[in-house]
């Protein structure tokens, strides 16, 4: 059956071609008929210079093990949002209610993502002549596992097509972005709406099935619990009190982005990318570093409770938020990271110092991870830079 | 002896490496110089179709440095003088006589060497045609006979399993590699003899000659890159090298008198049945080597194989019609797909062959098949670094070849161009299809063309 199946698609795809070959009625559309046509079958297309050996690897297996990665969180994240969804809406908590209302809120988005998305991608690579490239179905992906599960599907769009547009294709595409792009589309929809990007009211969607209408009800996140901190209560003891203890934050289970609460998903994710080396580990490892060493050493400064999130144990920060999510899944982004090897210890440190310093100097950014990582994409060519000078100082020279 | 320990590389995982055994091949009746590959020679033809010549006649020489020739390979009838595209010299097909006859050359007794003045011998291997075989980094070209480098380079084995291995092609040939030493002792003070890490026979003398134990993977066995990882000044940077059997071969044309065509040549179709030593002569027909009566016919005839000819990452494209060049010592027959694979890119890739871990194959180390598919299509760079993290030479492709499209040549050199060894690693590992080392190569071949213009 499956055999007739592949000659079946097979078929089709060989009659389909010379209506988008050269010269065929939709010549113009050629990218996207190439770009389906090699979801199924990738193409065999023989050596033209030496190495006349090819590693099996290509982009689009590349980024599938990326999409692998993110399965965890992508379906902790439905689940979450599901019980949480429930949990606010009184509702009864089995399983299949959670999981369907889950899929009701976050599928929507997903879709709404990848299909504005595309729309530019599949724009563009017909105007500009060049395949679609495979980065995308990452980007689309991601994009809406940063997003609060209440946002509207209308900002979601919005939000991919600056990400796509102004993030990734005025630079030339895939490859040549400074930003990464689906945190640039969220950073937009952060400044652009901050009313449905941050307070305490829209971490938590109720699927109404009376109407089909997404609603938001109240429900903090840990970061945002602790902006008014009275002052004679320790951070731990007032999260414990709001229900996050630390094994709550790592496993996820609280009010937060779609896909960004469950530490321990990112780490399962972290894992599948590491052992296939597919995102550097150097980064993440970096990150977890600035993070930990840079809130010690705050707790350490700070005597007075100035700030609530300085004198917390540095594994809150580890757990908290977004930070596990945006240092596996976006830091590693090879486009918008160094490529050299130091600078990528530097680049995961710095992201994981500025994300303690943003959340705690200014706790109005309670993601500081997202501003961290776009601010070090500004720096990673710096940090190309200066490493390259200083290897090639070391090379004997030969011109 | 010093032992260079190779760090980068690629460890061969492919199937029909070349067994030991050396098979001989049956007589042949035509063979040709295939002047193509030489590396920035400009061909002088001397010869004309139909032309009678002997086994070390002059066939043509270098327009800019008239003493260098190069000789026939066989004796007999030029019954073929192809052209290429812009009339480049292709090949020079000779006819074989049923008796061959070698053109005499001086020979040279151990007592004459002593007295042989540096520059005497140097003409008398310009004539004798052996002087190509001496090469010089970094752009490879026939070494310079008026320059003195640092240090020859002598190979001994190759960390590529499907090129000829030491111990076959040293077996009873000690006395003529002993004497080669000798001659390129006396043309340059340092001779470094490089083995690549294999069993190499202990009573055979030039096992005990050897200067530099070389460890690692592919292409550690290069010159370059051992230049690369013991060079202690810029200087060393013009260093000569020549291949072991090519110094057999230096030894033997002094001590016969004669210029030497015999060649062992390591040949594999992907299967270990097939897959052996050769001993066959210098520009003989592809086929002719692949046609002994071992081996399938059938599967070699197919017209949907590829040969290549020169090493599996390294070599280029042949055909089967095609003649052997006088550097090469290998050739291989591979599969070339034509059909597409369904859901290539979710497969687990039980059979598929990458240094990346994103393959299920990856955690076994059995031999694979290969064949002569990208295995995806071309791409934007992402900047992912498999490049740099596999250049044995440490010279990060991905922004060498950005700065070369910038046309930043500088740029370029500062980054380490010309220490690249050419091993093709840096396009055989990337995910989006770049021909990263075609880049490098031309972008070379380029600048020497520069720097060497007549003003």
């Amino acid at each position: 059956m499956f055999n007739q199946f592949e000659k079946n698609l097979r078929r089709f795809f060989e009659k389909s071609s010379t209506h988008f070959s050269k010269g065929g009625r939709f010549y113009k559309f050629h990218p996207l008929f190439e770009a389906l046509e090699t979801i199924f079958f990738t193409p065999a297309i023989p050596a033209r210079c030496p190495p006349f050996v090819r590693d099996g690897i290509d982009l689009k297996r590349f980024m599938s093990i990326v999409l692998l990665a993110l399965i965890p969180p992508l379906f902790f994240g439905i689940y979450n949002t599901g019980y949480q969804s429930q949990l606010s809406g009184g509702n009864d908590l089995n399983f299949f209610n959670i999981i369907i209302s889950g899929l009701l809120t976050v599928m929507p988005m997903i879709i709404v993502s990848y299909a504005a998305g595309f729309f530019w991608e599949i724009l563009f690579s017909v105007i500009r002549k060049h395949p679609i490239s495979e980065g995308f179905l990452v980007t689309g992906l991601l994009f809406p596992m940063t997003l609060p599960p209440t946002v509207p599907l209308w900002q979601v769009a919005v939000g991919i097509s600056f990400g796509v547009v102004i993030g990734k294709e005025v630079f030339g595409g895939t490859g040549r972005n400074i930003f990464n792009p689906a945190l640039t589309a969220r950073a937009f929809l952060f400044f652009a709406y901050p009313a449905k990007m941050s307070g305490d009211r829209v971490w938590v969607a109720v699927v109404d099935s009376a109407s089909t209408m997404i609603s938001a009800v109240s429900g903090a996140t840990p970061l945002a619990v602790t902006a008014l901190l009275p002052s004679f209560e320790t951070i731990e003891s007032m999260l414990h009190r709001a229900g996050f203890t630390l094994s709550t934050l790592f496993l996820g289970n609280y009010p937060g982005s779609v896909g960004g609460t469950s530490a321990l998903c990112c780490l399962i994710g972290a894992l599948i990318l590491i052992i296939t080396g597919v995102a550097s580990y150097r980064i993440i490892l970096g990150g977890v570093a600035g993070l930990l060493i840079t809130s010690f050493l705050l707790g350490i400064v700070s005597t007075t409770p100035l700030n609530p999130w300085a004198d917390i144990n540095p594994l809150y920060h580890l757990a908290a938020g977004g930070f596990a999510f945006g240092i596996v899944y976006m830091a590693t982004d090879p486009v918008s990271a160094p490529g050299t090897h130091t600078s990528k210890w530097f680049y995961g440190f710095f992201i994981g110092m500025l994300t303690v310093v943003i959340r705690v100097f200014n706790p109005a950014y309670p993601e500081g991870v997202m501003m961290a990582i776009l601010f070090m994409n500004l720096f990673a060519p710096l940090f190309d830079f200066i490493e390259i000078r200083f290897r090639v100082s070391k090379r004997i020279p030969n011109v | 002896m010093k032992t260079v320990k190779i760090k980068k590389g690629w460890q061969f995982k492919i199937a029909g490496i070349p067994s030991k055994q050396l098979k001989d091949c049956p007589a042949v009746s035509i063979v040709a110089f295939v002047p193509d590959k030489l590396p920035f020679i400009k061909p002088r033809l001397l010869v004309q179709k139909g032309d009678h010549v002997l086994i070390g006649s002059v066939l043509f020489e270098d327009k800019k440095y008239p003493e260098l020739k190069f000789l026939s390979p066989g004796c007999g009838t030029i019954s073929d003088i192809t052209y290429g595209p812009r009339r480049a010299l292709h090949e020079i097909v000779i006819t074989l006589d049923s008796d061959e006859i070698f053109e005499t050359f001086e020979k040279l007794t151990e007592s004459g060497f002593d007295q042989i003045k540096r520059s005497s011998l140097i003409d008398r291997l310009m004539a004798g045609g052996m002087w190509p075989f001496l090469r010089q980094l970094p752009f490879r070209q026939i070494a310079d006979p008026d320059s003195l480098p640092n240090a020859v380079w002598v190979t001994l084995g190759s960390a590529d399993p499907f090129q000829p291995k030491a111990y076959v092609y040293l077996n009873e040939q000690a006395d003529f590699f002993e004497f080669g030493i000798k001659v390129l002792r006396r043309l340059v003070d340092m001779v470094n003899i490089c083995r690549y890490d294999e069993p190499c026979d202990k009573n055979n003398s030039a096992a005990n000659r050897v200067t530099h134990r070389i460890l690692g993977k592919y292409p550690a066995s290069d010159p370059g890159v051992v230049l690369y990882h013991t060079k202690k000044t810029a200087a060393e940077n013009q260093d000569w090298y020549i291949d072991g059997q090519d110094v057999i071969h230096l030894g033997k044309f002094f001590k016969t008198g004669a210029y030497p065509i015999d060649r062992i040549v390591s040949f594999s179709d992907g299967s270990s049945k097939n897959s052996c030593h050769f001993k066959t002569r210098t520009g003989v027909c592809l086929k002719d080597i692949a046609s002994s009566p071992l081996n399938d016919q059938h599967k070699i005839n197919d017209p949907h194989k590829r040969w290549v000819v020169g090493g599996v990452l390294s070599g280029y494209t042949s055909t089967r019609d095609a003649f052997l060049d006088p550097y090469q010592t290998s050739v291989m027959v591979m599969e070339e797909t034509h059909e597409s694979e369904l859901f290539g890119f979710v497969r687990p890739g039980l059979k598929k062959i990458s240094n990346s871990r994103t393959v299920i194959s990856t955690f076994s180390a059995a031999p694979l098949p290969i064949n002569s598919d990208m295995h995806g299509e071309n791409r934007p760079c992402v900047n992912c670094g498999y490049c740099a993290k596999i250049c044995p030479v440490d010279i990060m492709p991905q922004f060498t070849y950005k700065s070369i499209d910038a046309d930043e040549i500088e740029e370029a050199l500062a980054y380490g161009l010309l220490d690249c060894v050419e091993c093709g690693l840096c396009s055989f590992v990337c995910p989006s299809k770049i021909e990263l080392s075609d880049f490098l190569i031309t972008a070379k071949h380029r600048y020497h063309k520069e720097i060497n213009q007549v003003v």
